[in-house]
């Protein structure tokens, strides 16, 4: 027996006697998987929307950032090392998933809110106008005579466009927050470094120099103030909507499909975070929601719709528990509900404090 | 009234606040009776109950699409409950019957699967989004439409009858195909889809859309060459992503079903259960076939050039079909363990096709037949010859059977005609062939040729 088919052998040995251990971490994974409550857990189609887009932005950054390299590289003449950097190789994804740094709450928090807000918004039902001569609100914003307004409303449909036609494919980009871009652009950029640490030899300087060019580059590029989140956000305060005007307003948003303009109406209303007020407005179980319309004083028959339309949209929603308990939502004074709603108004590394606080308790 | 079915009024109807059908137009009372119910005793059509007693609970207006059945049919049906004091006032409109087969089509995702951009239009057609890339495309700047009429972007001309189709679906809210436009911040030629998007009452609220640019035509040339099949990258890019996650999903249900995985089953039901399975399976084939037919046509396509053992590629290629070949009862005899045969070429490439050589020998073997697939060197040359024991090809066909959508044998079942193209061409772009060598009633013998490699 040569050596070659020894090693093979005792390769094959070891293997199996790893596949053992492999076979019951899989049980184990399966059997938490299985026993996760179906309130906290993602549904299929959100679990899928996220790993694809999970995938898109790390792919989106990753090229940006080969390709930048390599060009600096070829015009220092170190073709060889761009070369390297063009080559396939593992993807960075896999690099990152396997370093743990995939699973940083932060980034899973912003890519999770995104996904399942962009999954209700797809789902919602439209409502056509009483008259087809009226044009959706944002539309018709744009024609704003404030054009503060206007150029927000012209803002708020760029960036959802630019949103949709790269959750499509196409014009891929990344649309994190600065703070979460920033930290991605690095880790890819070091994964790369070391994908390539063997082969690139002496060149190594040349490729950190470009790597890192690159990744700034791309940082000063990228502009947080064109995410969809931030152009509503910058619509709801420029609209400052009048407690009167709030109703209609938030009624026909839905109605629209313009979720993250809901959101952030909400949002500007309360003084919350854009993201705050998405966790309020996904929940499915929504009674923070009904807690917050009620401190802005809205009326049962606006809760009514509001309800209706996010249940039509997300068929985890109770409709049925829902039109029980509207008379009892209607029925809270906006005291009660803005006392009950306090906590959330806290400082959020306060309310990050205490929430770390209870998880402890509850382990 | 913008209702979904202009040329029928709505159906009115009352329900009071115990559920009871206290009033019906005649339409109305005659599909309450067919369920089981009279005037006056709760309504019996189940999903009118609902949305009338939701209605009244939220108290607000509650509109919803629903199919009901009525008597052997289904018919479609667009409600709108909204409750008044008393009571519910119902008004329904729609009435179209519906077949049971005739599941509601994705006509948004078929209107914008060959597009080169897309738009969106609320009710008033007012431009509710635009691909990001389409202003990049054509050289205009996207913000500065979004939010204005339809018209300042698109110049919308008359069809070959002298219409307006987009105008057509409008008032009768369907999709449309072929709307000639210009571009008019270039004054660019295209062609406009859409079909209609509607709120849960049937009402017309905006257009999904697509632009497909038109190329200016050519002089017309009297012996123009008949039009081949031609793909653009977008048109690929897009059926892949329009059919594979689809096909995905029928598949693996298809296969759960057929697997009775999530309980017992009538053997015949999971039978056609394992059909659905292997149509979509075929589907999912072309589906990369054709994505594949794009790549390689392009005129920069390449493969990559690196060393390989043929001899092992085809182990691994007969040992992928041998799960298929075993359900045929047809015998593979492929080359020893110990044997190899260094060549060069890219190995994911050459795995595809000696896949689709072996898969086409298995399919056309005869039951209990066998399957040889040698490896040899012929001089600069590594050769891997498939042989099979099948009908064979008569020498009228064998050139032919290289060609696109070109079958072996056109009666057969199964396989989009691409597979033996697009093997050659691969082989071509490694610097390598794939030849014929049959004889009708002989059987057939493929073989792909690839540089060899001095170790």
């Amino acid at each position: 027996m040569n050596d070659g088919v020894r090693k093979g052998a005792s390769q094959l040995l070891a293997r199996a006697a790893a596949a053992d251990v492999r076979a019951d971490r899989r049980l184990g994974v399966a059997i938490d998987d299985v026993l996760l409550p179906d309130d906290a857990r993602l549904d299929d189609r959100a679990r899928a929307a996220l790993a694809s887009l999970l995938t898109a932005i790390v792919a989106t950054i990753e090229t940006a950032l080969r390709q930048h390299a390599a060009r600096l590289l070829v015009a220092r003449a170190e073709p060889e090392t761009a070369q390297l950097l063009l080559a396939p190789a593992v993807p960075v994804l896999d690099r990152l998933a396997a370093a743990g740094l995939v699973r940083d709450p932060e980034l899973m928090r912003e890519l999770v809110g995104r996904v399942q807000q962009d999954l209700l918004a797809e789902a919602l039902p439209v409502v056509a106008p009483d008259d087809p001569e009226t044009p959706s609100l944002v539309a018709r914003l744009t024609g704003h005579v404030d054009h503060v307004v206007a150029a927000g409303a012209q803002a708020v449909l760029a960036a959802d466009s630019r949103r949709r036609s790269s959750d499509e494919g196409n014009a891929p980009r990344t649309d994190l927050p600065a703070e979460l871009h920033h930290r991605l652009i690095w880790r890819v950029a070091a994964a790369l470094r070391e994908a390539h640490e063997g082969a690139a030899g002496a060149a190594m300087p040349a490729l950190d120099r470009a790597l890192a060019e690159a990744a700034q580059r791309n940082l000063a590029a990228h502009d947080e103030g064109e995410r969809v989140e931030a152009a509503a956000m910058r619509l709801a305060a420029a609209l400052d909507p009048q407690p009167a005007e709030r109703p209609a307003l938030l009624v026909e948003t839905l109605g629209d499909r313009r979720l993250a303009l809901f959101i952030a109406l909400l949002a500007h209303a309360l003084g919350f975070a854009y993201e705050q007020a998405r966790e309020i407005v996904l929940d499915p179980a929504a009674d923070r929601l009904w807690l917050v319309l009620r401190a802005l004083d809205l009326p049962r028959e606006p809760i009514a719709r509001i309800g209706l339309a996010l249940s039509e949209g997300d068929p985890r929603r109770d409709l049925e528990a829902f039109a029980d308990a509207i008379d009892a939502i209607a029925a809270l004074t906006p005291e009660e509900a803005r006392a009950a709603l306090a906590p959330l108004k806290l400082h959020p590394d306060y309310r990050a404090a205490l929430l770390a606080l209870a998880r402890s308790k509850r382990r | 009234m913008n209702a979904i079915d202009p040329g029928f009024p709505p159906v009115h109807g009352r329900v009071d606040a115990a559920g009871r059908l206290v009033s019906a137009d005649e339409r109305l009372a005659e599909l309450n009776s067919r369920a089981g119910g009279v005037t006056g005793q709760p309504i019996a059509v189940p999903q009118i109950a609902t949305i009338a007693r939701l209605a009244q609970r939220l108290g607000i207006l509650v509109s919803r699409g629903v199919v009901a059945a009525d008597g052997e049919a289904d018919v479609e049906l667009w409600v709108r409950a909204e409750p008044d004091g008393e009571g519910v006032r119902l008004s329904i409109t729609g009435w179209r019957p519906r077949a049971a087969w005739d599941v509601p089509r994705e006509d948004a995702a078929f209107v914008r699967a060959a597009a080169d951009w897309l738009w969106e239009s609320d009710a008033a057609l007012r431009l509710t989004f635009l691909s990001a890339d389409a202003g990049a495309k054509n050289g205009f700047d996207p913000g500065r439409y979004l939010g204005q009429p339809l018209t300042r972007l698109f110049g919308l001309g008359e069809d070959g009858e002298g219409g307006f189709p987009m105008l057509g679906a409008l008032a009768l809210h369907q999709r449309f195909d072929n709307q000639p436009a210009i571009l008019r911040p270039t004054g660019g030629a295209l062609r406009l889809a859409a079909t209609p998007r509607t709120d849960p009452g049937g009402v017309f609220a905006g257009f999904v859309g697509a632009a497909h640019a038109v190329q200016p035509e050519a002089p017309a040339a009297p012996d123009a060459a008949p039009s081949s099949v031609s793909l653009t990258p977008q048109f690929s890019a897009q059926l892949d992503r329009a059919l594979r996650g689809p096909l995905g999903r029928i598949i693996a249900n298809a296969d759960s079903i057929s697997a009775q995985s999530e309980g017992p089953l009538r053997q015949d039901y999971a039978d056609y259960a394992a059909d659905i399975a292997s149509a979509g399976r075929h589907l999912m084939g072309l589906v990369d076939d054709l994505v594949d037919l794009q790549a390689i046509e392009r005129d920069d396509f390449t493969a990559a050039v690196e060393p390989l053992d043929l001899a092992d590629v085809a182990r691994r290629a007969a040992g992928l079909l041998q799960v298929r070949a075993t359900e045929k009862a047809v015998r593979i005899d492929r080359p020893s363990l110990g044997e190899s045969l260094p060549a060069t070429g890219e190995f994911r490439r050459v795995l595809q096709i000696l896949v689709n050589l072996i898969g086409n020998a298995v399919r056309y073997s005869p039951a209990d037949g066998m399957v040889w697939v040698r490896a040899e060197r012929d001089g600069e040359r590594a050769a891997l010859i498939v042989a099979d024991q099948g009908k064979g090809i008569a020498e009228a066909d064998q050139a032919r059977i290289f060609e696109k959508f070109e079958r072996v044998d056109p009666t057969e079942p199964g396989g989009s005609g691409l597979g033996l193209y697009i093997a050659r061409r691969l082989a071509r772009a490694m610097h390598g062939d794939i030849a014929l060598d049959s004889a009708s009633g002989q059987g057939a013998r493929f073989i792909l040729t690839l540089p060899y490699r001095e170790d």
